[in-house]
């Protein structure tokens, strides 16, 4: 379908380059030798897509099978979706350039609250009914994976299927049992009933949700014999999947455009307002040889000149130190930079920064998250002020000039007091920086400080709590503003109206899937990017729909209240949220999981203890 | 030190990959293709690279080149030139790879097919019959009016395959007049209608000032 309505459409916009394909590492295939077609979708731009490391995992993980074909389609900019529907151009998969309607599955990936109705408009612009009860059986499977499936209620009308957990074992055994059901001429009806019994595949229409008159969710009713508890789906040894090494190199500069590797799943941390840090439960490494091998890899078949190490928290790998050392025998003279993008202040060490600095310096992110020790105790950020200290000592002695740290606002028992620490803690790694005696002639130094508003998700133990009110957040990013004094310190904050509208889809349930509905036909998509969110119209909808944003966002949600998401369960058990809550609420730590079991429940996916306890390495 | 030039092509989808961005493609391509590349020295070391004459978004060609450095000797250029296509996306093609001879600074024109669908040759012969088409043209303090007529006195278009097409050559290179051919295109578009969107543009040769080929068949 490169045509001419095509080619006149790519003329009429900016960066073309993002709806062509053709990028190295794109996967071509004849279309006569295939079993099924799979469509993955990125329901946002190409750029933001393409550094997504799911897709590639995934991508490479389907496209081994020769008869099937996995194609990549993402959201296009406004511009291009102009263009389209002026010309009628339904939206297409990269590769093939064939329409979404043309394949067996179209799969999103959930990253996101405010990429839900994006989802809606590439559905719509590819002439895809939007709710899967009105899709017939000629319409594709509809499916969704990702961290928000772990409460996509709000999504659940729109799709026939939802995958909880991690996909490298899952998708290819729901894209075989589609195949088995195209050969035998299945209903879609019954490949859905049978999906069902695959591990932590969720068939929304299979579950029936009742409500309180007030709103409550009362009851989640398992239909036609399915598990009342859909159980994410789990790789027990990461030492198993192969790592990546054909990545599609985007032609178009992606976020970040640079080769990944992952080196562990999950966090050992327990941060309480961290939803990965729950979901990815227990953490599984990765071993040394075997990243090592893969990076070398994947900068070979890549030509990527940047090779990150990504995971939750890079630092916690039991053999970075041993990964880093192998890395640099070949990275220098191959021209590669090593970069840990998620580092922990607490085990920030010079080594660990003479490393990754041998090839080029980037810049230095901390998170502190909050601006007390009483905070940082209640949200088990377990770092105290020496650590910081300590850690941007460093980072000045080794020649850094700036820092950049992050913060959250609205945090569970936030006092005002709370928040001028945040102010407080900037200004003392300014003065530490001109306590350095080496510090470089004639260079100030400067401390960004970008704060995000808090957002309580599902499954986590701030799950009950109230989000902020958009007044109480605006009140609080002035009081910072103001309790900031020095020049060398830059403000950044987040608006808090894209945050309140995360918290409601975030904590939602079925009953805004007519608002979503309802918004996308108002014109609202691209939700996350500030220049194009409509914040009036959602309002506008909300309320002519007679929907309550406060009672998702700013409600307490009492611990025995069935939630929307009861029936999805990631392997931590409630009863240890409601524990860890508690805790919070009198600023108790939980130590790390691999120093110290708490018991989250979540080891009974592994079938086992998580760690070795007596030989496990503790930073 | 050695000045290698690849002599590559540019069509279809790769059309559509930004001056920028080839750049950044073409530094992957070779580090995949293990080429024997020179890099600057420096704290930010890269590959040395340069491209002789870019070309506009959209439009396809026959006749690119970007020169870079090695150190080595002997080099067997023809098995650089397959490792270097094969790591291109599809689109680009090496045609052939060689010791940089002539200088870039030196190319004064290059050649171009148009094919626009439908029939537009009444519209061209219209413009043959014009004394005067002034169009503003983009320069780098602003914009300046300029007679088309002057650089295209006239344009001998055929009919193939319900496409009018024609061959234009034009002053282009780093120093002097540099003309786009969609200068052309808007400017009959906007007399005639002619729909610039669907026109195909095709860089088919590179001339210097003496009137030899830099690049091209």
């Amino acid at each position: 379908m490169f045509n001419e309505t095509l080619k006149a459409a790519l003329a009429a916009v900016q960066k073309p380059g993002r709806y062509t394909g053709g990028e190295p590492g794109c996967v071509y295939k004849d279309k006569t030798q295939l079993d099924l077609r799979f469509a993955f979708c990125f329901p946002d731009t190409y750029e933001v897509g393409m550094s997504f490391l799911g897709m590639k995992i995934l991508y490479e993980e389907l496209n081994k099978n020769p008869r099937w074909w996995c194609e990549r389609a993402f959201m296009p900019w406004v511009d291009m979706k102009e263009e389209m529907e002026k010309r009628n151009i339904p939206l297409y998969c990269l590769e093939s350039k064939d329409p979404l309607t043309d394949f067996d599955i179209v799969g999103f990936t959930l990253q996101y609250e405010l990429s839900y109705t994006n989802i809606l408009a590439m559905l719509d612009m590819a002439g895809i009914p939007l709710r899967a009860a009105d899709r017939g059986e000629d319409m594709p499977l509809i499916v969704a994976g990702g961290p928000c499936v772990c409460n996509a209620e709000p999504l659940a009308d729109f799709f026939d299927m939802m995958m909880l957990g991690e996909g490298e074992e899952q998708l290819p055994a729901v894209c075989e049992l589609t195949v088995k059901a195209k050969k035998e001429g299945w209903s879609k009806k019954k490949l859905l009933r049978a999906m069902a019994d695959i591990p932590g595949c969720y068939v929304p229409s299979l579950y029936q949700v009742n409500y309180f008159e007030d709103g409550r969710v009362k009851e989640i009713l398992p239909l036609d014999g399915v598990p009342a508890v859909v159980t994410k789906a789990i790789i027990k040894d990461m030492n198993t999947q192969p790592i990546p090494t054909n990545f599609i190199v985007p032609m178009v500069g992606a976020v970040h455009d640079r080769g990944q590797i992952e080196v562990l799943r999950g966090c050992v941390r327990g941060c309480r307002f961290c939803q990965a840090g729950f979901l990815y439960r227990p953490m599984r490494e990765r071993n040394a040889d075997m990243l090592n091998k893969g990076a070398q890899d994947l900068c070979g078949s890549t030509g990527y000149d940047e090779v990150s190490l990504t995971s939750l928290s890079t630092s916690d790998h039991s053999q970075l130190e041993t990964l880093l050392d192998e890395m640099l025998e070949w990275t220098p003279e191959q021209h590669v930079n090593i970069a840990l993008p998620s580092l922990r202040i607490d085990n920030f060490s010079e080594s660990l920064i003479e490393k990754t600095t041998k090839v080029r310096k980037s810049g230095l992110t901390f998170a502190p998250e909050a601006g007390t020790q009483r905070l940082r105790d209640v949200i088990n950020k377990n770092i105290t002020w020496e650590e910081i200290e300590k850690s941007c000592r460093i980072a000045f002695e080794a020649g850094y000039t700036g820092v950049k740290l992050y913060f959250m606002m609205g945090l569970p028992t936030e006092t005002m007091e709370d928040i001028e620490g945040i102010a407080e803690t900037a200004q003392k790694i300014v003065d530490l920086y001109y306590q350095n005696p080496n510090k470089p002639k004639g260079r100030g130094v400067q401390v960004t400080i970008s704060v995000s508003c808090f957002v309580p998700k599902p499954h986590t133990p701030f799950q009950f709590c109230p989000q902020d009110t958009k007044e109480m957040l605006e009140a609080k990013q002035k009081h910072l503003v103001s309790s900031v004094k020095s020049k060398k310190i830059t403000v950044r904050y987040h608006d808090s109206k894209t945050s309140f509208l995360e918290a409601v889809f975030a904590k939602g349930d079925r009953r805004l899937g007519a608002v979503l509905e309802e918004a996308y036909r108002r014109g609202c998509y691209f939700d996350g990017w500030d220049d194009q969110f409509k914040y009036d119209t959602w309002l506008e909808v909300f309320r002519d729909l007679g929907v309550d944003m406060e009672f998702y966002a700013n409600r307490f949600i009492p611990t025995d209240e069935v939630t929307p998401w009861e029936h999805l369960h990631y392997g931590v058990t409630k009863r240890y949220l409601i524990s860890e809550y508690e805790n919070a609420l009198k600023a108790q730590t939980t130590p790390p999981c691999n120093r110290h079991c708490a018991g989250c429940g979540a080891n009974k996916l592994l079938g086992g203890a998580c760690f070795e306890y007596n030989t496990s390495m503790v930073h | 030190m050695n000045t290698i030039r690849a002599w590559f092509t540019k069509t279809g989808e790769a059309s559509y990959i930004s001056h920028l961005d080839l750049q950044r493609v073409m530094g992957r391509a070779m580090r995949r293709a293990k080429l024997p590349v020179w890099y600057s020295k420096g704290f930010n070391p890269h590959i040395y690279m340069t491209f002789a004459l870019p070309l506009p978004l959209g439009q396809e060609s026959l006749v690119e080149s970007v020169d870079f450095r090695s150190e080595e000797e002997n080099l067997d250029f023809e098995a650089m030139a397959k490792a270097l296509s094969e790591a291109l996306p599809r689109g680009i093609d090496v045609k052939k790879m060689y010791l940089a001879d002539t200088d870039a600074a030196k190319i004064a024109s290059a050649k171009y097919q148009v094919r626009v669908p439908g029939d537009w040759t009444k519209a061209i012969e219209q413009y043959n019959a014009l004394s005067e088409a002034i169009v503003e043209k983009k320069t780098k303090r602003g914009t300046k009016p300029l007679n088309l007529k002057e650089q295209i006195p006239s344009v001998e278009s055929w009919l193939r395959d319900g496409q009018t097409c024609f061959t234009l050559t034009l002053p282009a290179g780093s120093s002097g007049l540099n003309l786009n051919p969609t200068l052309l295109l808007q400017y009959l578009q906007e007399q005639y209608g002619l729909p610039v969107s669907t026109a195909e543009i095709l860089r088919v040769a590179i001339y210097t000032e003496d009137g030899n080929k830099f690049l091209g068949e």
